[in-house]
């Protein structure tokens, strides 16, 4: 029909089934994210590392390069030091992506009241979040698991001896170490900037929920004389949790070592106080008490 | 199939109760949501559209429960809430795409639909533009826009003339008129304006406290009154009521010497005078008239209140 007639007609086509709102949702919210060039600077520097990562595969793998480039210098080793040394590295520039690209997906909704609006469809509060979790989970792959896998691909094609077969649960650790990152950083990211409506406020306080915390368990390990404190500090929670994942050599001191069913109890206490945030923050209506 | 449906529907919010018994069925197809601030207007809106949880009690959208079908209903209704609702940093065209494409259509025929509703409301040259450039009745339209893009059959406009200059508030109330000519959509209208209702609606339900003060198909309360007659008099105004009764009409006498009648076909206005003088009363000012929606709005706010001093009827 033209838009020259100005008339009103009710619609009479095919719709789209519910369960796929929340993907109308997700594609919105990933062209907004990646719709502002700090986003793609930001994607860019995160790769960074990921070639310089590559060039040591391929010296790594190539000994006549090796001894063009590097004379005299000790041989590369790519095993699981190397590759949670890349998951690590790649992780935290994930916290830098998500830090930004999270507020910009909820706060331009609650800044301009859009809420009501939106949760008049037939969507779900749940649906709503999960539209948004998906994108948010979507651009921190770009920057984590699936460069990741990539090395390890490059690695497998690239290696001279047989290697693939050998290091199949190492690939199987890096995804999840990823996921687990990820699942994280988008419940943090989403349930602060459901709380603060002011973008650079929110990106600020995605860092201070990752890092304060980790001050104040070092503090309380300190004068408590313990190593539970450790369990506040998200930064060595995670760090453990990988190297436990991927296989590779323990990095701290076997005293300071947290119990993994420990680690995993604090990861899931911080996703449900996200989610009570969220459910909380995300409602069509806030009611008054009193 | 009423459009509305309520049955001893009761709301508490923050250990309040804002709606009590709510019962009464709405058939109207523009149905007009009056009653003064702080009546529950916006807090039955919120609830047909399954935003808060009813205590107690069934409230049905177009046969389906606000409880349990949530989502068909939010489905085959469009709302425009009544305060700032939009993403300010997308343009026109995007944000009623948007909301279309949540409401379920496909892309290619939201983007249709929104660039149809945009010309329809009136937004068409300004469709690009950015929403949080616009203008309050700009933003007014491009709410009623997304409201209508995916076809409704139910659109719940909650006080769509808010802010708006004279203008603009016409536009907006030629647009209801023209929605509700088509015929394809019903129309809930919360307003506490009563003009507003007065021009769009032909059924009215009127909310004071939370609760029920009338429900009124205004039409019918208008063909009722084809004689009503309002005067303004000086002199025994109480002398002359009981004459005219006595011949058979319905009267009311309101501060001031006002008094409103409605006359029995047999009497004629030459009959007024002819009381009036035999009463020593004097006729100031006579105007025919039918019953407005105010007189049944502040019928319903006296019942309801208690406040049966003005007014006796």
């Amino acid at each position: 029909m033209s838009v020259f007639d100005h008339d009103y007609r009710p619609y009479e086509g095919r719709l789209t089934p519910l369960g796929s709102r929340p993907l109308v949702l997700a594609r919105y919210a990933l062209n907004e994210a990646w719709s502002s060039k700090i986003t793609i600077g930001l994607f860019v520097l995160a790769l960074l590392p990921s070639l310089v990562e590559l060039v040591i595969i391929y010296l790594a793998d190539n000994p006549i390069a090796r001894a063009l480039v590097m004379r005299g210098s000790p041989a590369l080793t790519i095993n699981e030091s190397f590759f949670l040394h890349v998951l690590e590295t790649q992780c935290w520039f994930a916290l830098v992506l998500a830090s930004w690209i999270a507020p910009r997906l909820v706060a331009f909704d609650l800044s301009d009241n859009a809420l009501p609006i939106l949760l008049s469809h037939p969507i779900s509060r749940f649906g709503y979040l999960s539209g948004k979790f998906i994108a948010l989970a979507v651009s921190l792959s770009y920057v984590t698991w699936i460069p990741c896998l990539m090395l390890f691909v490059y690695q497998c094609y690239a290696s001279p001896e047989p290697w693939a077969m050998g290091h199949l649960s190492l690939a199987a650790g890096i995804f999840a170490g990823a996921a687990v990152w990820i699942v994280l950083l988008s419940m943090v990211g989403l349930a602060v900037s459901s709380w603060v409506k002011w973008r650079v406020i929110a990106t600020g306080a995605i860092f201070a929920v990752v890092f304060v915390p980790a001050g104040v368990g070092g503090i309380a390990s300190a004068i408590l004389r313990t190593r539970w404190g450790l369990l506040l500090n998200l930064p060595v929670v995670m760090t453990e949790l990988w190297q436990r994942m991927l296989g590779a050599p323990a990095l701290m001191n076997s005293r300071l070592e947290l119990p993994t069913l420990a680690m995993v109890s604090v990861l899931i206490i911080a996703c449900l106080l996200c989610v009570a945030v969220l459910n909380a923050r995300i409602r069509a209506r806030e009611v008054v008490r009193g | 199939m009423g459009v509305i449906q309520l049955d001893r529907l009761e709301v508490r919010l923050g250990g309040r109760t804002v709606l009590a018994g709510l019962t009464g069925e709405l058939r109207g197809h523009a149905i007009g949501l009056l009653g003064p601030n702080g009546a529950g207007k916006s807090t039955l809106i919120n609830t047909l559209l399954g935003f808060h949880e009813p205590a107690s009690g069934v409230a049905r959208v177009l046969g389906l429960d606000a409880r349990l079908d949530r989502m068909r209903i939010r489905q085959n209704v469009g709302y425009m809430p009544e305060n700032d609702s939009f993403i300010g940093n997308m343009n026109g065209v995007r944000f009623v795409r948007y909301m279309a494409e949540l409401a379920g259509l496909p892309s290619a025929e939201a983007l249709e639909r929104a660039h149809e509703a945009l010309f329809y409301v009136g937004l068409g040259e300004v469709r690009y533009r950015k929403i949080n450039t616009y203008s309050l009745g700009m933003k007014q339209l491009i709410k009623l826009a997304q409201g209508l893009a995916h076809g409704p059959k139910l659109l719940i406009l909650d006080e769509p003339t808010n802010g708006l200059d004279p203008n603009a508030r016409q536009r907006m109330i030629q647009l209801i008129k023209d929605i509700r000519k088509q015929g394809g959509t019903k129309l809930l209208i919360s307003s506490h304006l009563l003009r507003d209702i007065d021009e769009t609606c032909d059924e009215v339900l009127i909310l004071n406290k939370g609760r029920i003060a009338a429900i009124s198909n205004i039409e019918e309360e208008r063909r009722s009154h084809l004689n009503f007659i309002e005067l303004e008099m000086e002199g025994s105004t109480e002398g002359f009521t009981q004459k005219m009764r006595s011949l058979g009409c319905e009267c009311a006498s309101f501060a001031g010497g006002r008094i409103k009648l409605v006359m029995p076909d047999a009497l004629a206005p030459r009959d007024l005078y002819i009381a009036a003088a035999e009463q020593g009363a004097q006729i100031r000012r006579i105007q025919l008239r039918r019953d407005s929606l105010e007189d049944i709005f502040l019928r319903a706010m006296d019942y309801e209140g208690g406040r049966v001093d003005h007014v006796r009827v």
